[in-house]
């Protein structure tokens, strides 16, 4: 047993080393600097300590090195990526659901400004531009799984009319086009055939001339010259498809909202039918009254806001977000635009005022926007676009979900950053309970021995015989009722800290009992040092590295483990993100076929946490014990 | 080695009465009071008082913990393990399902697993260094790094839904009978979370068979043996293999022991009604009963798995039986 006092060095210049050792600054330099010696091969050997040899051989295999670095980047992306991505665990955009990565919803084809825009309309994950030659172009991402209920959006077929189309309009999950001999197409989403005309619609179409078409969550419509409007798709909830009588034949402009029609009379009034009872039916009486002409209006998710004949903006609807708080502004509105959670307004200095939520960077507009005159804007969703007097396009919003969207539209990435700090958290922290309990008990039991030994091995006994998993989940239930929501996750790491430590315990006992036969022992002993010293000086060291190694794949194992009991929701509770727990939701084959991110991409994180703390532990193994190199 | 295992059983005794305290503990601390659960709820105020305290007295709930323990534990000897309130049976007719279900997996999975491991193990040990021997280093350090339901959903997404060979879950319906087409699609249910939970076991015991082998392969007994001229194959197989026995049936015994903590997440994304899928299915639904004869049931496994082991040591290795 080699020992830091059993080898004096005996040169002058390594004894100013060996002190200079306890300074970080030589450490590292030790470790990565050869320093020059004039000694034989023999002396230098002697000089090393167990330690110095440890690091030493650790650092000749690649794999723990490989190990490391990945733990670092991991510990990094956790640790430093929460604080720069907040997060709100509670805010849920179901609109956003089950979004495939992507961050290109913003890059349009340049084509669009050589043509000409016309119109944008965005759905939750692509946009839809129209030409000024009648060309439509489709960028973005597929909101949904192709199925036989759905088509691509992008891939048009051969009888598409480019160069003919007069209107397009885009849903969450579709996009609709008109074209100018009045034929109607419709691509992505179609489980509520809203992509296909109604008998009634294409009966009526033989005669009169459509005006305008919209697009709605899963909803489409279309509006007639003559005033009439149809809305169809799935309305079995919302009720849109059933339109007021002295509504119909008055209409000039009409808007789809996620549960409600919106629609301008041709006496300036405005009204609303839909789903009743919601912030958006509630129009406030001055609007429907007459006693103000409305003149345009647009609709954001739950709210809407109407410019009437003389320049002023009425909104009402849902408080949230604060669009309904219209901010100050100088001039003449020349149009309304109006996004998922949030307003626009367009006015006659080219400049675009912008308010309301910033969830998905929906307000974070280019700089370059204050010194620009822009003569159309477009706004749908997350995302916004605006056409300069050069013809120019400006995009901001949202870009997309780098690793898609969960069930209730969570960005992925953010919750796997902010999950791989509570998962990381709770198994290092599991850990070290499990390591004191297992210390404490591995080391009274040895030293002490006798009947302490006898009880103490047999409560290890008693714990290392019932099975982890069904205890850990019905414990898990038992403490988590008793405790609030709060102290959940702290449960959760005692729970996996008292489950596991028998293991390391019955270790330590072990080799306390082998170390305490050795010779050094008898020698400390016969020398006449204090049972306690030759306890903590000359035995614990021993058994360190053995502790250093089992922590260190324990701590692999723990990882594991908290990602297992989250997995089967005993673990740390939704909305607080884990690792284990973003895989909560992804049981059904239905998820594991169409939304692989959702499990793929948090269960890589687990297996990468895990193998990289294995591949440390390995060669730490490894340098501690040469003969095991060797196999 | 009757008396060994006699000796063993006894030394037994008090883990398992310390368990069953657990477990009764367990069942105090479940949320709930079973008094107040059985009483007429449509009973008033002052009535229900006593009613209250009448069943209390009827279920033994006045009496002091270790009377009830006492009580618990004969009541539960005798196979009176309760009432399940999910299924409105007796608790002890609820598990017996779940039980067989449970070991069919378990059984078929150590069969595999053995029947990977010692070849594979064996051969790793001989041709230490080679590709193939790097190729299983990699497999089980990446194998035991992977959380099982993550192998279990890869499995999933693999074979029945791109592939489409095997059902993705559930199990097979005995309403037509229990005909031989019954038992080839019960097979075809197994075949995945089979295959998901050998992989998780051979990845966790594989070095350990291959690093038992290299440490008897190292032995003087085998330079012996090759120095009287013995074949490569014999002094493998029945030198070399016979001593490694011994460290690797600690090792199979292990995932064994394992597997049956480990399955009930296995068992939970391939909706395999066994033990674990019915605990997990239990505690949603607050089924208490249940909850914890499954727990006492798991752990009534685990310990004859350690006698098992033991008699399979005395097996293995002639000396123990002096002891």
């Amino acid at each position: 047993m080699e020992k830091k006092t059993m080898h004096k060095p005996t040169n002058p210049t390594e004894s100013t080393g060996v002190k200079l050792g306890k300074s970080f600054g030589s450490m590292f330099k030790r470790l990565f600097v050869r320093e020059p010696n004039n000694l034989s091969v023999l002396e230098e050997e002697a000089l090393q300590t167990p330690t110095q040899t440890i690091i030493k051989n650790f650092i000749r295999t690649r794999l723990g090195i490989v190990g490391v670095i990945a733990f670092i980047l991991i510990l990094l992306f956790s640790f430093v990526g929460s604080q720069l991505r907040p997060i709100n665990p509670s805010y849920q955009e179901p609109a956003m659901s089950n979004v495939r990565p992507g961050t290109n919803y913003l890059k349009y084809p340049d084509t669009i400004v050589k043509e000409g825009v016309k119109n944008i309309a965005s759905g939750i994950s692509f946009s839809v531009a129209l030409t000024n030659e009648g060309n439509v172009y489709v960028w973005g991402k597929q909101p949904v799984y192709r199925s036989a209920m759905s088509t691509s959006i992008f891939k048009l077929p051969a009888d598409f009319p480019q160069g003919k189309i007069a209107q397009i309009a885009a849903g969450d999950r579709f996009w609709s086009a008109l074209s100018e001999d009045g034929q109607f197409y419709s691509y992505g989403y179609n489980n509520f055939d809203q992509a296909e005309l109604p008998q009634i619609v294409q009966m009526k179409r033989k005669t009169t001339p459509i005006k305008e078409i919209m697009a709605g969550d899963a909803v489409s419509g279309i509006l007639f010259e003559d005033g009439e409007i149809y809305i169809w798709g799935s309305t079995l909830a919302t009720r849109q498809d059933i339109v007021p009588l002295d509504y119909q034949g008055r209409i000039v402009h009409a808007e789809v909202s996620p549960h409600n029609v919106v629609v301008l009379l041709d006496d300036g009034t405005i009204g609303v039918f839909g789903l009743d009872g919601n912030e958006i039916s509630a129009v406030p009486t001055q609007l429907t009254d007459g006693s103000i002409k409305i003149v345009d209006f647009t609709t954001s998710g739950r709210a809407a806001i109407a410019l009437d004949s003389s320049g002023n903006i009425h909104p009402w609807g849902s408080i949230m977000h604060g669009v309904l708080d219209v901010p100050a502004y100088e001039g003449k509105i020349v149009d309304l635009i109006g996004g998922k959670n949030n307003f626009g307004l367009l006015l006659d200095s080219g400049e675009i005022v912008y308010w309301g939520a910033n969830h998905f960077n929906q307000m974070d507009m280019p700089k370059e926007m204050a010194s620009t005159k822009y003569v159309a804007a477009y706004s749908d969703f997350f995302q916004s676009y605006a056409v300069s007097e050069s013809g120019d396009v400006t995009a901001w919003g949202h870009k997309g979900f780098a690793f898609g969207s969960d069930q209730f539209g969570r960005d992925n990435l953010t919750r796997l950053i902010h999950g791989g700090r509570i998962s990381l958290t709770v198994g290092a922290i599991a850990m070290i309970i499990s390591v004191i309990i297992a210390l404490f008990i591995g080391l009274i039991s040895g030293y002490f021995g006798g009947w302490v030994d006898n009880i103490l091995m047999r409560i290890t006994d008693v714990v290392i015989s019932i099975p982890f998993m069904p205890l850990a989940i019905t414990l898990s239930t038992i403490v988590t009722g008793r405790v609030p929501e709060m102290y959940r996750i702290y449960m959760i790491m005692i729970i996996l800290g008292f489950l596991n430590w028998p293991g390391l315990a019955r270790l330590v006992r072990a080799h306390l009992l082998l170390e305490r036969e050795k010779d050094f022992v008898l020698a400390a002993r016969a020398l006449g040092v204090k049972q306690s010293n030759i306890m903590v000086r000359h035995i614990l060291p021993n058994i360190f590295n053995l502790v250093i190694v089992n922590v260190t794949l324990g701590y692999a194992n723990a990882l594991l483990m908290e990602s297992a009991l989250s997995f089967l929701g005993f673990g740390v509770a939704p909305p607080t993100p884990s690792w284990g727990n973003m895989l909560d939701s992804a049981q059904s084959s239905s998820v594991i076929e169409y939304y692989w991110w959702r499990w793929v991409i948090p269960g890589l994180a687990v297996v990468f946490a895990a193998l990289s703390v294995n591949l440390i532990g390995d060669a730490l193994r490894d340098a501690m014990d040469p003969k095991a190199s060797e196999k | 080695m009757l008396r060994y295992l006699a000796k063993r059983l006894i030394s037994m005794i008090p883990v398992v009465i310390a368990i069953t305290i657990i477990i009764f503990a367990l069942v105090k601390a479940m949320p709930g009071d079973p008094a107040a659960m059985m009483i007429n709820p449509a009973l008033k105020a002052e009535q229900r008082e006593a009613a209250y305290k009448a069943m209390r007295e009827k279920l033994g709930l006045d009496k002091s913990m270790p009377v009830q323990y006492v009580k618990w534990l004969a009541s539960t000897a005798q196979g009176d393990l309760g009432w399940s309130s999910m299924n409105n049976r007796p608790v002890k007719d609820v598990i017996v399902e779940p039980l067989r279900n449970t070991l069919v997996l378990n059984v078929f999975v150590t069969i595999c697993q053995i029947a990977v491991i010692l070849p594979v193990g064996i051969t790793m040990a001989v041709k230490r260094g080679s590709l193939f021997d790097k190729f299983w280093q990699v497999f089980s350090l990446v194998g035991y790094s992977m959380p099982s339901f993550f192998i279990g959903m890869s499995l999933i997404f693999i074979f029945a839904l791109k592939l489409q060979f095997l059902p993705p879950g559930g199990m097979p319906l005995s309403a037509f009978g229990k005909d031989f087409a019954y038992y080839l699609s019960w097979l075809k249910y197994m075949i995945l979370p089979m295959l998901s939970l050998t992989i998780i076991s051979i990845a966790g015991s594989l070095r350990y068979v291959r690093n038992a082998m290299i440490d008897s392969l190292s032995q003087d007994y085998i330079r012996t043996a090759r120095s009287k001229g013995l074949s490569e194959k014999v002094v493998i197989y029945s030198h070399a293999f016979r001593n490694a026995l011994i460290p690797i049936s600690t090792i199979i015994i292990m995932s064994v022991f394992a597997m049956l903590s480990g399955s009930a997440i296995t068992e939970q994304v391939f909706a395999w009604k066994g033990i674990g899928h019915t605990l997990v299915l239990a505690l949603n639904n607050r089924d208490y009963m249940l909850v914890i004869s499954l727990n006492l049931l798991s752990t009534m496994l685990a310990i004859t798995a350690n006698i098992i082991a033991d008699v399979t040591y005395g097996i293995v290795d002639p000396r123990i039986k002096l002891e």
